[in-house]
């Protein structure tokens, strides 16, 4: 008997996203294997995480909360990588996000709400447009390939938060620099609560998703977009401004990725902290890719994501199994959706011998 | 600040370089080979920071250095046999595959290392021991920078003209070469392109692996999540700065080298710049290298494309 993979002419929906799903379920089967590899009881751990997933009112708003900026970062991986753009640098976008809104607030410690919100808002945009305006320009005027320029932003960005907190203008004062943090933000800079300890940022994630899907959908410019990403040699025939469309996809991309830093800083941890944003960015990517690159594939796995992280707090305290399971659950999923997809792509055929 | 003081900090500061060169210099010779056949292997940090997690974690449970090595190269081998597998047979994007690579790893070993030391003293390590040249490394100043090294640092160093020697003057080395600008023509020939392809990126991802490793037990007494930090991602830059060519290659990870040996010294030096600023130097010059390395590219002609029959 021989076996084969042959090429599908077209991949039908159906089967992208039946792999889709199979691939979130060999993830979910991979991670009882790592479960039972650190002597854990699985079914323990595995419902206190559904549980404080999705378990209560209280689990569900939480799992929002950390949802919030996963949609904003996966927004952010979407723009570029359906522009087959491939700027890796939401992690650091996200840094000079909370950089650029803490930045704005503490400088505003007595304005109200309505003015300081916007404005470290905008801050945070600015601050992530800032870094992948300038993998941009690397890439439109000096050809430098944004993948490396995005790497190596995302590592001076975290050494220059580094010294801003210890040693630097922002390293709280009175306290030992050990802490790595900035004091925390007047409380007229925080963003309002919506229920219990959910915050106003979901709303701006939201309105990021639907604004996305129509810039992409409805647009022009998205139009651009999605061309460059099928076809880049055609667009350039067809006498378009590859460069600008490249800026504006990227100058978007940071944009969103800033907010994120911005919407976590004023809405969860109302200081500046490196760790608090670790592995936003990063996180961002894979809900974009499991999501298939599309906004309302991205907003369900920021949540399912988001449930996860939140749900892997109660997970530690009922079976010790450290919340970090769910780093390598993503990385797991974000590996069979790869095989996944690209196995769509095929049908495997069989004959008898030759 | 007194002569010998500052002979002292010399030495320290360029031995310290050709201590830090020795993992980016394995791991670059292996992926240039990698490279030179076409695989563009971006989960180069992923695969390098496997190999320093594999290390600790085999030490930690042998105490022997043998075997953590030998473990950190299989599990690097491993991924670079995923690597091949996504980017030669399933033909998925070379970039994505990487992605994927860097962030499996990034999580699989963050999630193993804190339940490895959930609830106990971290164990400590003594460094592998450095094994002086007789004679050579009596020579003043050149002596212990070169010659009062690890065994794994000669061998990196020796692993350059050997690298060298494979691609430039051997058959396979040729073929290899030919893949990398013209998989279709080996293919005409009948010389299998898979093979060769999954061959030469477990290879570069056994070599990174071993660099790992030796980042590992070579000079950090204890494991901390992203041990790598970044340096996988140099060596792709390496590359490029050197022209994917062996000896040039070498001088680009030396320049990366000596400046985070700077960084690390500067505080001896009385440097009034915060180290965490020159910490983050290299990757501010890797950038200025790619904008410099622009048009003189000898980059093989079908790097990153999976090969496809037609």
């Amino acid at each position: 008997m021989r076996i084969k993979l042959e090429q599908r002419h077209a991949s039908s929906l159906l089967w992208q996203g039946m792999s889709y799903g199979l691939a979130i379920l060999a993830g979910f089967a991979a991670t009882a294997v790592l479960l039972k590899l650190s002597s854990a009881d699985v079914s323990t751990a595995f419902a206190a995480l559904l549980r404080g997933a999705f378990g209560s009112q209280r689990a569900v708003l939480r799992t929002l909360v950390d949802a919030t900026p996963l949609i904003l970062t996966g927004l952010a991986a979407l723009v570029v990588f359906r522009a087959r753009i491939w700027s890796i640098g939401q992690e650091g976008q996200v840094y000079a996000g909370a950089m650029g809104a803490y930045w704005v607030a503490s400088s505003l410690p007595d304005a109200p709400l309505f003015v300081v919100g916007p404005l470290a808002m905008a801050g945070a945009i600015l601050g992530g447009a800032t870094m992948s305006g300038i993998a941009a320009v690397l890439r439109n005027r000096y050809e430098v390939n944004e993948i490396f320029s995005t790497v190596m932003l995302n590592y001076i960005v975290v050494y220059l938060l580094s010294w801003l907190l210890s040693g630097g203008p922002w390293t709280e004062a009175g306290t030992t620099v050990a802490y790595h943090q900035t004091p925390l933000l007047a409380q007229s800079a925080w963003l309002p609560q919506l229920s219990g300890p959910l915050h106003a940022g979901l709303l701006i994630a939201i309105a990021a998703a639907i604004s996305v899907h129509l810039l992409l959908e409805r647009t022009s410019a998205g139009y651009d977009m999605r061309a460059l990403g099928a076809n880049q040699t055609a667009l350039r025939f067809m006498g378009m401004d590859v460069p600008r469309i490249v800026l504006v996809t990227m100058l978007l991309s940071g944009a969103l990725a800033g907010l994120a830093g911005g919407v976590e800083l004023l809405g969860v941890q109302h200081r500046l902290k490196a760790d608090y944003l670790f592995g936003l960015g990063y996180g961002g990517i894979i809900v974009a890719m499991v999501g298939g690159l599309r906004p309302a594939g991205t907003v369900a796995v920021a949540i399912l994501f988001g449930g996860l992280s939140s749900g892997a707090v109660d997970m530690r305290i009922q079976s010790g199994v450290p919340d970090s399971l769910i780093q390598a659950m993503q990385g797991t999923i974000l590996l069979f959706v790869l095989c996944g997809t690209a196995l769509a792509r095929y049908r495997l055929t069989w004959s008898s011998a030759k | 600040m007194s002569g010998l003081f500052q002979e002292a900090i010399f030495v320290s500061l360029l031995a310290a370089t050709i201590r830090i060169a020795t993992p980016l210099l394995l791991s670059a010779m292996g992926e240039l080979v990698t490279q030179r056949a076409g695989i563009w292997n971006v989960g180069v940090e992923g695969t390098m920071l496997t190999g320093a997690f594999m290390a600790y974690i085999a030490y930690a449970v042998t105490g022997d250095h043998l075997t953590a090595f030998a473990l950190a190269v299989l599990a690097a081998m491993v991924l670079g046999a995923i690597t091949a597998f996504l980017s030669v047979t399933l033909r998925v994007d070379h970039f994505i595959t990487g992605l994927g690579i860097n962030l499996l790893a990034s999580g699989l070993t963050l999630f193993w290392f804190r339940s490895f030391v959930k609830g106990k003293a971290q164990p400590t390590f003594d460094s592998i021991g450095t094994v002086p040249v007789p004679y050579l490394s009596d020579i003043p100043v050149v002596g212990p920078v070169l010659f009062d090294q690890r065994l794994l640092t000669y061998a990196a160093f020796a692993l350059v003209p050997v690298v060298w020697a494979f691609l430039y003057r051997t058959r396979t080395g040729l073929e290899l070469r030919a893949l990398g600008e013209n998989p279709a023509a080996l293919d005409t020939m009948g010389l299998n392109v898979a093979i060769r392809q999954y061959a030469a990126t477990i290879f570069g991802s056994a070599m990174t692996g071993l660099g790992g490793a030796f980042l590992m037990l070579g000079f950090s007494d204890r494991f901390v999540p992203e041990l790598s930090a970044g340096r996988g991602w140099l060596v792709v830059v390496a590359l490029i700065a050197g022209n994917w060519h062996p000896l040039r290659v070498t001088f680009a990870v030396l320049a990366f080298s000596f400046l985070e040996s700077l960084a690390t010294h500067s505080q001896a030096i009385g440097a009034a710049v915060p180290y965490q600023l020159l910490l983050a130097l290299p990757y501010v010059i890797s950038i200025a290298i790619i904008v410099m390395a622009k048009g003189k590219s000898r980059q093989p002609a079908a790097l990153g494309e999976s090969y496809a029959r037609s």
